[in-house]
């Protein structure tokens, strides 16, 4: 006697049963949790605060409204240090001399002085200097172009440049009481225009390892998938599958869905844990659908090729390790390399940083959705492909 | 006479270049039970892949209950019941669940798990995990689950290999059962014993080719030696004797035997399957 059967009550069946299995592997269980609890506990140890305190070196200054200008940049995070002339300045910076606080003014020594240090003095170095011009205050107050040389240490993060030409401005706009077309110069680096001022608005390193956190719970989850694939073809168990009424279509849309849901599960705990699927959570959460289908499509892949334990796991790995690298990536301010940028898991990580850290919106995000996408579809196909290929040859 | 279940028109198969199955046809009627009988490596395996829509075959014709098995049909899927031989269950679920699941697949809600596993004793183990079940379990288990769909055709491959006497006994009574219920049963074994018990005709394949199909008596009957063996009591020692019940003078010479104070026993010499077999294939069934 036959049964009608629809295809829908038997992707459901599979996807039921591919989830009663993930919960009952003891091994996979484990560490599911385990990587939730220690992910989410570093989270919270980590420092939510940034130090954003930098000592800069300024010389040139003596009029008290510059000097008022001052303490607005200090109250933003600058420890500033008064040096006696831009040649002391320029030494310090070049650190072919110490500076000492010594009072109002630092005392600089050049290291071929042969001078002791001042006794009790603390040592201000600055590997930043801001070399004012004389008639900086006259000239701003006026309206006229001047310049301001900027002396910065070779090893000085590129961002700091800006802040510094940041800085100038602001000091321009304190005096003057309007914007001014100041122009900052860098005799050791050539140049430096003036941008955004991110100065109060750091990274943490809790936002830094954000997308970390969240993208390993998704890679765990792509091994637990793979193992389950590649125990369903060397059990043979997806054989017994196909003499039934399922198609080899079910099978591998019921990996698809069983692979993103469980992933996509994890990853809203995780977000929800570490307080982070705000201000966008709808944005945020399509993010992670996307990045949890492209998960399980390389799941697909990685486990249509193991043929025992250690072999999924190695070609987990050999997944896992080139997909990490954008998450690193994110740990360090500036752009990321080109070949970074083409990775499949950039846009997922990119738009993670961009929305939990620096509140972006769907408009700024969506050359992160494109490309995640993108690569969510073709990650999707390759693994269905391949798989679609290893059970038909069982 | 009624539709074959199972028809089988001059298919062929290869694995790359190496030919497994080469051109054989059979039929197997409703209610009853085909016996495969072949070595390891002689295409009994790959005919039933075939047969179950696994493979297509590279030439040849073949359909199972009426549906041609190439056009990979969901209607013929859900009329048969094949047991692999390897133990494919879900390690991690319960026989109850692996029932459940495999029942689901077929659109079936309530499968009657304690009734499958009681027919196979293992309803006191129903809730067990297989992962804990020994190999005559699992075996068993797979019996039952080739019952779920209550299938008009049954593929069993090797069901009986390696198990011990009590175990294959039960799963033999139940291939019995579902024939007599009416259900086509291709059966493949290199057991020439399981086979002539339980065969309505055997079928010998080797290295892909069908060398004979038919049943059990008359392969015997055809290839046996028709002789009768005679041991007699001399003295200290015991003498045996063939004589051929196609010689002219054989009815005295058994005569005088019975006659004889010194008869110890007298028995027919019938042809066993294997022994055809060899004769027929020019190999044994354990290769």
């Amino acid at each position: 006697m036959s049964r009608p059967v629809s295809r829908a009550s038997v992707l459901w069946a599979i996807v039921r049963k591919d989830v009663r299995e993930y919960t009952r592997d003891r091994l996979w269980a484990f560490l599911t949790v385990f990587t939730l609890i220690v992910t989410v506990g570093l989270y919270w140890v980590l420092p939510d605060d940034v130090d954003e305190s930098i000592r800069v070196g300024v010389s040139g200054i003596s009029d008290p409204l510059f000097l008022s200008g001052l303490e607005t940049a200090e109250a933003e995070g600058l420890d500033l240090v008064v040096y006696p002339s831009a040649e002391d300045l320029e030494a310090v910076v070049a650190r072919e001399a110490d500076a000492f606080a010594t009072g109002a003014v630092a005392t600089v020594i050049r290291h071929d002085a042969g001078v002791n240090a001042p006794e009790g003095a603390d040592k201000v170095n600055a590997q930043l200097g801001l070399a004012f011009p004389d008639d900086f205050v006259a000239a701003t107050s006026a309206g006229e172009r001047t310049n301001v040389t900027v002396y910065i240490d070779a090893a000085v993060p590129d961002e700091l440049e800006l802040a510094m030409s940041s800085l100038v401005r602001e000091l321009a706009f304190a005096i003057a009481g309007q914007q001014l077309p100041v122009d900052t110069s860098n005799p050791m680096e050539v140049f430096v225009v003036l941008g955004e001022d991110r100065v109060g608005n750091q990274a943490s390193a809790r936002d830094g390892f954000r997308p970390i956190f969240v993208f390993l719970v998704l890679l765990m989850e792509m091994f637990v998938m793979a193992s389950l694939i590649a125990k369903e073809i060397q059990d043979r168990t997806v054989t017994a599958i196909l003499v039934t009424p399922a198609r080899i279509g079910d099978i591998l849309a019921a990996k698809g869905i069983s692979g993103a849901m469980s992933g996509m599960a994890q990853a809203v705990i995780i977000l929800i844990a570490i307080d982070s699927l705000t201000p966008q959570p709808a944005l945020i959460l399509s993010l992670m659908l996307l990045g949890s289908i492209m998960v399980a499509g390389t799941a697909m892949l990685a486990g249509s090729t193991g043929k025992d334990f250690m072999s999924t796991l190695f070609w987990g790995m050999a997944f896992m390790i080139p997909l990490l690298i954008p998450a690193f990536a994110a740990l360090f301010p500036g752009t990321a390399s080109t070949w970074i940028q083409i990775m499949p898991s950039y846009p997922l990580v990119q738009g993670l940083v961009d929305v939990t850290t620096y509140g972006a919106g769907w408009a700024e995000t969506l050359p992160e959705l494109g490309g995640l996408l993108a690569w969510c579809v073709a990650l999707f196909a390759l693994g269905w492909v391949v798989l679609r290929r290893k059970v038909q040859t069982l | 006479m009624s539709e074959p279940a199972i028809r089988v028109d001059d298919i062929s198969f290869s694995y790359g270049d190496i030919e497994a199955v080469k051109g054989i046809s059979f039929e197997v009627a409703p209610g009853e039970i085909l016996g495969f009988l072949g070595p390891n490596g002689a295409g009994k395996s790959t005919t039933i892949k075939i047969l179950t829509g696994q493979l297509t075959p590279r030439s040849g014709a073949a359909q199972v209950l009426g549906v041609d098995v190439t056009t990979d049909d969901p209607e013929m899927q859900a009329n048969i019941g094949v047991c692999f031989e390897e133990k494919n269950l879900y390690d991690t679920m319960s026989a109850t669940e692996n029932l459940r699941f495999f029942g689901s697949l077929f659109g079936i809600k309530d499968v009657d798990t304690d009734g499958l596993l009681r027919r196979v004793g293992l309803a006191d183990r129903a809730k067990d995990r297989v992962s804990k079940y020994s190999k005559g379990m699992r075996q068993r288990l797979m019996m039952a689950r080739t019952l779920v769909n209550t299938p008009k055709v049954l593929f069993l491959d090797e069901p009986t290999d390696g198990l011990d006497p009590v175990s294959s006994q039960a799963i033999r009574n139940l291939i019995k059962e579902e024939a007599a219920r009416g259900a086509a049963v291709l059966l493949t074994t290199h057991d020439m014993h399981e086979a002539d018990e339980l065969s309505d005709r055997v079928a010998f394949i080797n290295e892909g080719k069908l060398h004979a199909v038919d049943t059990p008596e008359s392969l015997k009957l055809r290839h046996g030696k028709r002789s009768v063996t005679v041991r007699l009591r001399e003295g200290d020692t015991v003498t045996e004797r063939s004589v051929s019940l196609e010689d002219a003078d054989a009815g005295e010479l058994l005569k005088t035997a019975v006659a004889s104070p010194d008869l110890m026993t007298i028995h027919t010499e019938e042809a066993t399957l294997e022994a055809i077999f060899i004769e027929m294939t020019g190999r044994g069934l354990e290769g």
